[in-house]
């Protein structure tokens, strides 16, 4: 039973993984998309794509995007690490659960949000305008996109170097207060380099997402004439008139390329990682470093991130819903209205939009952990060679960003005609979301199954409990608590989601997010703004439960 | 026929060779002690009975049904081979009251309700546990979780009952009591017990053998008297009691004895391993076998007492005498100055 259990959970993920993937790699050596009956084989598709000056410039403009934000969110995550975990920071309890909000918002969202808040015409823009006479920043630029993507990926790396800086012992910090260090000379001289690996590894997964960045280039950089490799993907549906998939596939494949070998560097400094976070300490009791004349300014430093990164863009959002224009020397109070809200009941397919994000976030989200929970059963206490087979075939979709998977799940759709009715259902944008987050929700699930002891299980083993029972009586219930907080962590992320759904998008697929992309195109703000308002406070309430229920947001 | 034998049973974990060949029975409604030191193989060798470890060699046989053959690579899954284990944390489930933590074993066996309830209603009440049965593990002192542990290893009377260090997480003083029921139980209910413990007076308390492992090995196998006042290892020896352990040279040997001698002494005992004369030695002899005597006699010496501590139940006294040095007990504070003890040859065992 056991064994047919694995195999089973081996083989479907090996086949959700690769048959996309293989997808894009044959579509890559045709001269056509691959329903064409004139493609045959060609390497014409690399030809026009490795030769062509735009895409030169958009493999440019991602590589600076991620150094770009690496270098500001690396730092400044590592030092609220520092601030929240280690010293007396004030407000610590209440701040904490909001460092990590950015990671729940959808990037689209947040993206509008900057529009409509420090935007050319925006809400700040006009109000620092009429008290200086210009507007001192420039939100359409290159250096607009990377200072909003490095500052949206500041929880990134505060979630690994806090969990490392937990499992420091404090002792080490003691020592260097004893000897005459101050909080700032400890935090650089002790704290930090302890926990560098951390530090490496999640340098390493921010410039990765740099090069999976969609949402915010498509809305902030656009305007400027600035393409990334995903938005420059995106363009080339349009660009020929005609599907040009074989194009796209190369377009797909040259991201992969870049990502895969950061993926497995990645995994490389994880297992590293690992080997140096128990330094020591048995999470004894520790005083905190007392931060002295630094504490109000270190909390300036945090609330003043908040602001920038997470109140900004939603003030900015929730206004725009609420206004029935904006621009130059109107006045809010004679614009204030509901009617954008109003007005979604007038497209059935925003309403049908709406519903469906939520069914694909509360039942889809429900049955992806229980896939994940399926695929982590197999894999859990066994002691095989093919469990680090499917740790790679797992990590293999982080190396894929959402707009890839999406694209090439329709293109399995339309490729295998017997499942291709299903292209039209919700099932296909949650076999796409599952793929995508399957990385992540493993994570969760694994994260649970770790927390069982295996005494318990053996405990029923020896009594005479089969894998089955075992499973059913001990480890489940065990983790039902886990299962519930992964469930509520998939739903946020299934609501947020944009860019997986950007080709899956049909009469019977409309999902908020990728909605909010296609509405982008016709410059529909109103509509836009109503729609982010009701996402947000989706994701909202649901964090607000999850967070009332104690479910741990950095898992 | 013995309920468990076990036969060169090895197992390798990575580069460490964690038990090399071990074999032993168990008869029925024994208590057999699985003693050592930590990193022995002792635990080792009852998750390899239990089926929780495979081990690389060997054959194992409950009841004469053989469970695990590493010739043949016939291995019952440990679910299937009906034992019982008390783990050293307990392994309570936290989901489940008292109840259910013991019923879960009869549910598994598809015994009726109402013989559930019954059968385990009978152990709690055996173990003083009837009025806790709706609670939950968290709710439960350590004493107690220890005892519901128990209940659920026994409620289906598995033919072996495993113990895994069952005390080692309670308090010293509660360990004392638990001791002396815990074998009066295990006597009760007939079972044939293994017990793993590193605690050797746990193990000479609740044995009726002892089996002494080091280094994957069986360094002696005996009753609890035999280990502790006949050792045949120097292992042996040293692991079990309190000692005076110090070197000299072989004076004399005759018939089985020796005389060990050093600066300004010379003492016989029973030669433990083959010696020649001249050769340097090592003598082993138990704290409580040293005694202070009234005067000069055969084996006893002239030593000068240099301090007495006070230990609470005794007072222990540290003896000099050239390069020889000495502790035994006594009853009463004594002043420094020179005293005569006696060593009974017997009791002086040279490696």
């Amino acid at each position: 039973m056991n064994r047919t259990f694995r195999s089973f959970a081996i083989i479907t993920v090996a086949l959700v993984v690769f048959g996309p993937l293989g997808l894009i790699i044959y579509q890559s050596f045709l001269s056509e998309a691959f329903f064409s009956p004139t493609a045959r084989p060609s390497l014409g598709a690399y030809q026009y794509v490795l030769t062509d000056s735009g895409f030169h410039s958009a493999f440019g403009t991602s590589l600076l995007v991620s150094l770009g934000m690496t270098v500001i969110a690396v730092p400044l995550g590592s030092l609220l690490a520092f601030l929240l975990v280690r010293t007396d920071l004030p407000w610590k309890r209440f701040l904490e659960p909001w460092l990590l909000v950015p990671i729940f918002l959808s990037p689209v969202v947040v993206a509008f949000g900057y529009v409509v808040a420090v935007g050319p015409v925006g809400f700040f823009s006009l109000w620092a305008k009429s008290l200086i006479g210009s507007v001192p920043w420039r939100l359409y630029s290159l250096y607009g996109l990377i200072l909003i993507a490095g500052l949206t990926h500041v929880p990134h790396s505060f979630l690994y170097v806090s969990s490392a800086l937990r499992s420091l012992d404090p002792s080490v910090e003691e020592a260097a207060r004893v000897a005459g260090a101050g909080p700032w000379r400890i935090a650089v001289t002790v704290s930090l380099p302890l926990v560098l690996p951390s530090i490496l590894f999640s340098s390493a997964l921010i410039f990765l997402l740099g090069f999976e960045l969609f949402g915010l280039p498509l809305v902030l950089g656009d305007p400027a004439g600035l393409l990334v490799l995903t938005t420059y993907l995106y363009k080339l549906t349009n660009l020929l008139g005609v599907p040009s998939y074989h194009l796209m596939a190369v377009v797909a494949l040259s991201i992969v390329a870049l990502t895969f070998p950061l993926v497995y560097a990645q995994r490389r400094m994880l297992r590293t990682a690992g080997r140096f976070a128990v330094i020591g300490g048995k999470g004894q009791a520790f005083r905190p470093l007392p931060l002295g004349a630094f504490r109000w300014p270190a909390v300036g430093i945090v609330v003043l991130w908040l602001a920038v990164t997470v109140l900004l863009p939603l003030v900015g959002v929730a206004l725009r819903s609420v206004v029935s224009q904006w621009g130059e020397g109107v006045n809010i109070s004679e614009v204030l209205t509901l009617d954008h809200f109003r007005e979604l009941q007038v497209h059935p397919n925003l309403i049908r939009g709406i519903i469906n994000t939520l069914l694909l976030g509360g039942i889809g989200g429900a049955l992806s952990v229980a896939f994940y929970a399926v695929i982590g059963l197999a894999a859990h206490r066994w002691q095989s060679r093919w469990v680090s087979f499917l740790d790679y075939l797992v990590m293999l979709p982080r190396a894929l960003p959402g707009l890839i998977v999406g694209l090439a799940f329709l293109w399995v759709f339309l490729f295998f005609k017997p499942i291709a009715p299903l292209r039209t259902t919700l099932f296909s944008l949650w076999i796409a979301y599952t793929v995508v987050w399957l990385a992540y929700g493993l994570r969760l699930i694994s994260a649970s199954l770790l927390q069982v002891k295996p005494e318990l299980e053996e405990a029923a083993r020896v009594i005479g409990a089969g894998q089955g029972k075992i499973y059913g009586d001990v480890t489940l219930p065990l983790i039902r608590f886990g299962l519930v907080g992964s469930w509520l962590l998939m739903f946020m992320m299934f609501v947020r989601e944009y860019s997986t759904g950007v080709y899956l998008l049909g009469p019977g697929t409309e999902v908020i997010g990728s909605l909010i992309v296609s509405l982008w195109g016709t410059g529909a703000l109103d509509l836009i703004s109503a729609l982010s308002v009701i996402e947000v406070a989706s994701v909202g309430l649901i964090l607000f439960i999850a967070l009332r229920l104690g479910v741990r947001l950095d898992a | 026929m013995p309920d468990l034998i076990a036969q060169n049973v090895q197992k390798q974990l990575g580069t460490a060779q964690v038990l090399c060949g071990v074999s032993f029975e168990l008869q029925p409604g024994e208590v057999l002690a699985l003693l050592g030191p930590s990193g022995s193989g002792k635990t080792t060798l009852l998750r390899s009975v239990a089926g929780l470890e495979r081990p690389d060699k060997g054959k194992i046989e409950i009841r004469g049904k053989v469970v695990f053959d590493a010739a043949s690579g016939f291995e019952i899954p440990a679910e299937q081979r009906g034992l019982g284990l008390v783990f050293q944390s307990y392994a309570l489930w936290p989901h489940r009251s008292v109840f259910e933590n013991v019923a879960y074993g009869l549910r598994l066996r598809h015994i009726a309700d109402a013989e559930v309830r019954q059968k385990v209603g009978d152990v709690l009440k055996r173990l003083g546990l009837d009025h806790l049965a709706e609670r939950y593990a968290h709710q439960l002192s350590g004493g107690q979780q220890q005892r519901v542990a128990l209940a659920r290893a026994i409620v289906y009377n598995p033919p072996v009952l495993l113990l895994d260090e069952p005390l080692s997480n309670l308090d010293a003083k509660l360990r004392e009591d638990a001791r002396a029921w815990l074998r009066e139980l295990i006597k009760q209910i007939g079972n044939s017990a293994l017990y793993v413990t590193h605690d050797q007076t746990e193990a000479l308390a609740i044995a009726d053998r002892v089996l002494l492992l080091d280094k994957g090995q069986i360094q002696q196998e005996g009753p609890p008297e035999k280990i502790y006042g006949e050792p045949t290892s120097r292992f042996t020896a040293e692991f079990m009691g309190s000692n005076n352990i110090f070197e000299g040279k072989i004076a004399e040997i005759s018939g089985g004895r020796a005389r060990l001698a050093g600066d300004r002494w010379s003492l016989w005992g029973v030669l433990k391993t083959e010696k020649t004369r001249d050769a340097t030695a090592t003598a082993l002899v138990r704290v409580e076998s040293v005694r202070l005597s009234d005067g000069a006699g055969e084996n006893r010496l002239k030593m000068l007492l240099k301090s007495a501590l006070y230990l609470g139940e005794r007072w222990e006294y540290v003896l000099e005498l050239g390069d020889l040095r000495l502790r035994t007990w006594g009853e009463t504070s004594r002043p420094v100055g020179e005293y005569w003890i006696a060593i009974p040859a017997d009791a002086l065992w040279i490696f």
